[in-house]
């Protein structure tokens, strides 16, 4: 059996293991998804009807507010799910693994799996709610077939580039408290800048240069083109979006995986 | 513990320096172990032996010297020949036995019929099978031993290593790992009792090809299960022979006295000094003496101690006396040595 089969076997078996845990977490599961519904319902509603925005369409600030809450339940999931490394690490499991047969890259690779896994299918749950709910109004403006592949390819690829961001912090970061108060202070910061809650345009300079060097404001704005917008204008363009994103998840993820996880 | 007619070591270790920011935890450490040896590693805690276990599995780099296993450079290759039971418990609590023996197959290349074969075999021969959709984390010390040691034979490895696999267990417990350890290696070759075995001869039981590499500050188990025994102390290997070998020049007999308190150091000063009388050392209110006759030396003992002595016991010399002779200090912590 080849060194290639082998690690397919490792990724599929890791990756198993993980999916099934989340599965067994009702808890994980259930408030994983409840947390950002009652976003949209909540805040989405609340905004529109309360404060009236006249900057979104039609003062919908639900249907705005969809694809910058399916980037942040990306983004608590995928964290979340990384979080697992840590388990693995202090139950020992992690050393089982690092004694396998596998380059400690093959065995990051397979652990990442589950994380992105598990972030992108629940970013698309809730895509999947938005689009059923009649009252969130989404566009589709490339055509619902290319704009769900548009909407897929910026929750994977977002996904990828925050299990890297992860892997590479938790290299270096010793406990799984440490590693949440360091994600806290990192990501909480990025959703704020990525225009996952305010249009972007017209913002004062200071605010749109943090914007734009925020690798979170990509993939809003990818999921507002094709899921949000009527067109391209106050926009970055999906092409921007594209290129940034997939270049980030390449060298984060890469970087990720060229680190040698502790195991104590 | 490989001599020269000996085919290709399992595990070969040469020059090995192991070290943890400026303090070395291994320095100059030269080993081998030959297929179907059972190779113990003794000394006390941080003396080095998880070290060494870690360094051999690839899991921590040498600063200085080489590892082999099976003749080669440690590699993914070679590690797929690999088991490996750690001292800790390395169990996910929330994965059943099922699982955990399946996912450490499919990670070590198997699937399919046999992966699930092997899995069924082992969960019946290590007595799981009825607990095999329990959660690890349901299970006593012994049985989550029992899976640990399932799960690393499960690939039907050629090289084992025990990091003080029994610690903490009960006796019973014990000894059903060790029996488990030999039944699971069916090809048996009966060999002779370990206090009648030679150099290179095979512990009763198990596989002609299986070299176990076991780190253990048990000396019973050290003695009952292992062909030749490194003695380990500060990071450096002081000693390495069969447990005769290493306890060929030691007096016959070892005595614990524990006396009342304040005596202890008085009477250590004074039977040091007597002529049938090895190595000295003392913890607190006990005395340990290894004697040639403790026949002789008991009675005189009393006369010494005078009331100051509590209870006494006699054994003969173990590994731990010879350990104290070789290495100059005891296996036991917070330990006084009083004379050599």
């Amino acid at each position: 059996m080849s060194a290639v089969t082998t690690a397919f076997g490792a990724w599929g078996a890791l990756l198993a293991r993980d999916l099934r845990a989340f599965l067994r977490s009702r808890s994980q599961l259930s408030s994983s998804l409840a947390f950002p519904l009652m976003l949209l319902a909540v805040i989405g509603v609340g905004v529109s009807e309360g404060l009236e925005p006249e900057r979104v369409r039609d003062g919908d600030y639900v249907t705005f507010l969809a694809p910058g809450v399916i980037v942040m339940t990306a983004l608590f999931s995928s964290t979340f799910s990384s979080a697992s490394f840590y388990q693995d690490r202090d139950s020992g499991m992690l050393r089982v693994f690092l004694v396998s047969p596998h380059p400690p890259a093959v065995i990051l690779a397979g652990k990442s799996l589950g994380a992105i896994v598990i972030g992108s299918a629940q970013a698309l749950a809730i895509l999947a709610v938005a689009a059923a709910v009649p009252a969130i109004d989404l566009q589709w403006q490339y055509g619902v077939a290319p704009s769900l592949l548009l909407a897929l390819a910026a929750v994977l690829l977002l996904n990828v580039l925050l299990s890297g961001l992860a892997q590479v912090l938790a290299s270096r970061i010793r406990t799984m408290q440490g590693f949440h108060l360091v994600m806290n202070l990192v990501l909480f910061p990025l959703l704020f800048f990525s225009g996952a809650f305010f249009p972007l345009d017209d913002l004062p300079g200071w605010l749109y240069g943090l914007a734009l060097v925020d690798p979170l404001t990509y993939a809003v704005d990818l999921l507002q083109l094709s899921l949000y917008a009527e067109d391209g204008s106050g926009h970055l363009g999906a092409g921007v979006d594209l290129a940034v994103l997939g270049g980030l998840a390449i060298a984060l993820y890469g970087w990720g995986l060229r680190r040698r996880p502790t195991t104590e | 513990m490989n001599d020269a007619s000996s085919p290709t070591p399992a595990i070969e270790v040469r020059g090995l320096a192991v070290a943890y920011g400026e303090r070395r935890a291994l320095d100059g450490v030269s080993l081998a172990v030959a297929p179907g040896a059972v190779v113990g590693l003794l000394g006390p805690n941080g003396c080095g032996k998880s070290t060494l276990l870690s360094a051999v599995a690839g899991l921590r780099t040498p600063i200085e010297g080489e590892v082999r296993l099976l003749g080669a450079p440690p590699s993914p290759q070679a590690r797929a020949r690999l088991g490996v039971v750690f001292q800790e418990s390395c169990l996910d609590p929330l994965m059943t036995l099922h699982e955990t023996l399946w996912l450490h197959g499919r990670l070590f290349g198997l699937g399919g019929a046999e992966l699930r074969r092997r899995v069924d075999e082992a969960l019946a021969r290590f007595g799981l099978s009825a607990r095999a959709g329990d959660r690890a984390g349901t299970l006593s010390g012994g049985l989550r031993r029992r899976l640990e040691l399932a799960r690393a034979l499960l690939p039907s490895p050629s090289v084992l290593l025990l990091d003080e696999p029994t610690s903490g267990l009960d006796l019973d417990s014990r000894r059903a790992f060790w029996e488990l350890l030999r039944e699971a290696n069916t090809s048996l070759t009966p060999g002779p009792p370990p206090s009648q075995r030679e150099r290179g001869d095979r512990p009763v039981g198990v596989r002609e090809q299986l070299a176990v590499l076991l780190a253990t500050n048990d000396v019973l188990e050290a003695e009952r299960e292992c062909d030749a025994v490194a003695f380990l102390h500060h990071g450096r290997l002081v000693a390495q022979g069969t447990p005769a070998e290493l306890k060929g020049g030691l007096r016959h007999d070892s005595v614990r006295v524990a006396c009342a308190d304040g005596r202890a150091e008085a009477l250590s000063g004074a039977v040091a000094g007597w002529p049938d009388v090895g190595a000295v050392t003392r913890a607190g209110a006990v005395l340990h003496v290894t004697v040639d006759d403790a026949s002789s030396f008991v009675p005189r003992l009393f006369q010494e101690g005078a009331g100051g002595i509590h209870t006494l016991q006699i054994e003969p010399s173990t590994l731990e006396d010879a350990y104290f002779q070789l290495a100059g200090a005891s296996l036991r912590e917070a330990t006084e040595e009083v004379a050599p």
